[in-house]
């Protein structure tokens, strides 16, 4: 193996050598072995709470929560936004309301769910679904309404019918921006469910990192926010993996323009 | 590598003109609060009429309290804003720029990107207590992503001509950086900044819900707790307010600062 001064391997070694400091630091105590615990506890721990199940359990009770709302606003959204797309009067109907509320940070939604919903899943389900509202409602809109008219115009030309002509024509040509939308509410979606566990839950993984920081269980709450990294990045790579499958007819298309 | 998530979202312009059904669909809402919980005085408790709401927002007592963590949220984040601003775009700019030193950090920021910023909170708790810095470290620490990822694409995408020409006119470094790079990077700079500004707000607002004491994500939660509701929604209106006059102070600045730019592209020509 060729090592180059841009190699990845730089990178490895850079994280290895933090890692080792922060064992040493935390073991000579010259940062609070409190705050700061070794390395290699902060991973014993991760393995144990991995093989123990414990950290799988909070994991899935989040994602059950996260699934629900997520799919939820996808499944309001993309046909909405297809709807404000398609005929700009019920947009302009909505527009108020949407500017409205849209500027609302989410995080202040989880009182009002709270009243309505008191601590079960329907107040993370609810407060999710509406953080991801935007992103989904406003990207399936935009691209809905940069479709190349042209396209449309075949379509009836063909003599499909609005339905049809959605489904085969509207729906593919916009789902390019229909994915951002979809990617950048999954990001939306696990922070949420975080601060909603945070903020009014027994379980979960937010409410696990929360509450081993108040009963300084340091080490597992370093070991927590690792398994939230690791989930987020699988997230990531699940939704990459999905949205290259489905789309790969529209990247052939771009290869073919160049 | 991929380092493309130069999400722009979407910006929705409006027309400007007069929207009659918009106005009316919301003033429809509005009324239909109002009456729905006036007819029904068993959810009053969660759902008070619209009119209270907004009769408790003009009381003075309220009014001053609202005023007070108003500033308090505006306070930690601006400061968390433009600490992450100043930080995140010489950090990114130097990473964008040298590929040694973006292969140094890589594997670090690969690891800690996927982790949701707010995770962050306890272990701000931890070190810092629940004071001001804390909030002001946990919006640093999660409006600097977004900033940090798009400079670093934003240098990476500059036209090496550019670069080159400024050379051969003789630039030094720094002249290039100033000059050259720095303008040329900035439409993505501006994404990112955009993006970072909404999880400014949803950091500051969250912090403030978990540790307390003061702000309006506080008080939203405290009067939610204690089930003065009316006054709870009081601080949505207002935190919504924020929120609403924040983002056309930034698509005001952007417009102004970023003019030059738009008449270099396509959309200025027609």
């Amino acid at each position: 193996m060729t090592w180059s001064r841009e190699s990845k391997l730089n990178g490895f070694l850079v994280l290895l050598s933090v890692m080792a400091a922060w064992e040493l630091v935390s073991r000579t105590e010259m940062l609070n072995p409190l705050f700061f615990p070794p390395m290699s506890k902060i991973l014993r721990s991760f393995f144990s709470l991995v093989f123990s199940g414990e950290i799988l359990a909070q994991i899935l009770s989040s994602m059950r929560r996260a699934a629900a709302g997520y799919l939820l606003a996808a499944l309001v959204c993309i046909p909405l936004g297809i709807i404000m797309g398609l005929f700009n009067s019920v947009y302009r109907a909505l527009e108020v309301v949407i500017e409205t509320a849209r500027p609302l940070p989410p995080p202040v939604v989880v009182p009002v769910a709270m009243l309505f919903f008191g601590l079960g899943d329907g107040m993370k389900v609810f407060v999710i679904f509406f953080s991801c509202l935007w992103p989904i409602l406003l990207n399936t809109m935009d691209g809905v309404r940069n479709i190349d008219r042209v396209l449309i115009h075949t379509a009836r030309t063909f003599g499909l019918s609005q339905g049809r002509a959605i489904l085969k024509v509207i729906l593919p040509a916009a789902s390019p921006q229909i994915m951002t939308g979809l990617r950048i509410s999954l990001a939306i979606t696990l922070i949420l469910v975080v601060i909603s566990e945070m903020v009014g839950s027994s379980d979960g993984i937010g409410y696990f990192i929360l509450d081993s920081q108040r009963r300084l269980k340091v080490d597992q709450m370093y070991a927590g926010m690792l398994s939230l990294a690791l989930l987020g990045y699988l997230l990531n790579q699940l939704f990459l993996l999905f949205s290259n499958t489905f789309l790969s007819w529209h990247r052939g298309m771009l290869r073919s323009d160049k | 590598m991929s380092l493309s998530n130069h999400e722009r979202g979407s910006e929705v312009k409006s027309s400007g003109r007069f929207n009659f059904s918009g106005l009316a669909l919301f003033a429809a809402l509005l009324l239909l609060w109002e009456f729905s919980s006036r007819f029904t005085p068993a959810i009053q408790p969660y759902f008070p009429p619209a009119s209270r709401v907004i009769h408790s927002l003009f009381q003075p007592s309220l009014a001053r309290e609202l005023f007070g963590h108003l500033l308090d949220t505006l306070g930690r984040f601006l400061g968390g804003y433009f600490l992450a601003a100043a930080m995140a775009v010489s950090l990114g700019i130097i990473l964008g720029y040298f590929r040694f030193a973006y292969s140094l950090l890589e594997v670090v920021i690969e690891l800690l990107r996927p982790m949701p910023s707010v995770a962050i909170i306890p272990v701000a708790i931890l070190l810092l207590g629940i004071g001001n810095s804390m909030m002001v470290a946990v919006t640093v620490y999660a409006c600097a992503w977004p900033i940090l990822i798009n400079t670093i694409d934003g240098v990476r995408n500059i036209d090496r001509t550019l670069i080159d020409t400024g050379r051969t006119f003789g630039l030094g470094r720094w002249k290039i950086l100033r000059r050259i790079a720095l303008p040329a990077a900035a439409p993505y700079i501006v994404t990112g900044l955009r993006i970072s500004l909404s999880i400014a707000l949803i950091l500051v607002t969250t912090s403030e819900m978990v540790v307390g004491g003061s702000g309006l994500g506080f008080f939203i939660l405290d009067e939610e707790r204690s089930l003065h509701t009316s006054n709870m929604y009081a601080g949505i209106v207002v935190v919504a307010l924020l929120g609403y006059a924040l983002n056309r102070l930034f698509i005001a600045v952007e417009t102004k600062a970023m003019a030059w730019h738009r008449g270099l592209t396509a959309r200025g020509m027609l």
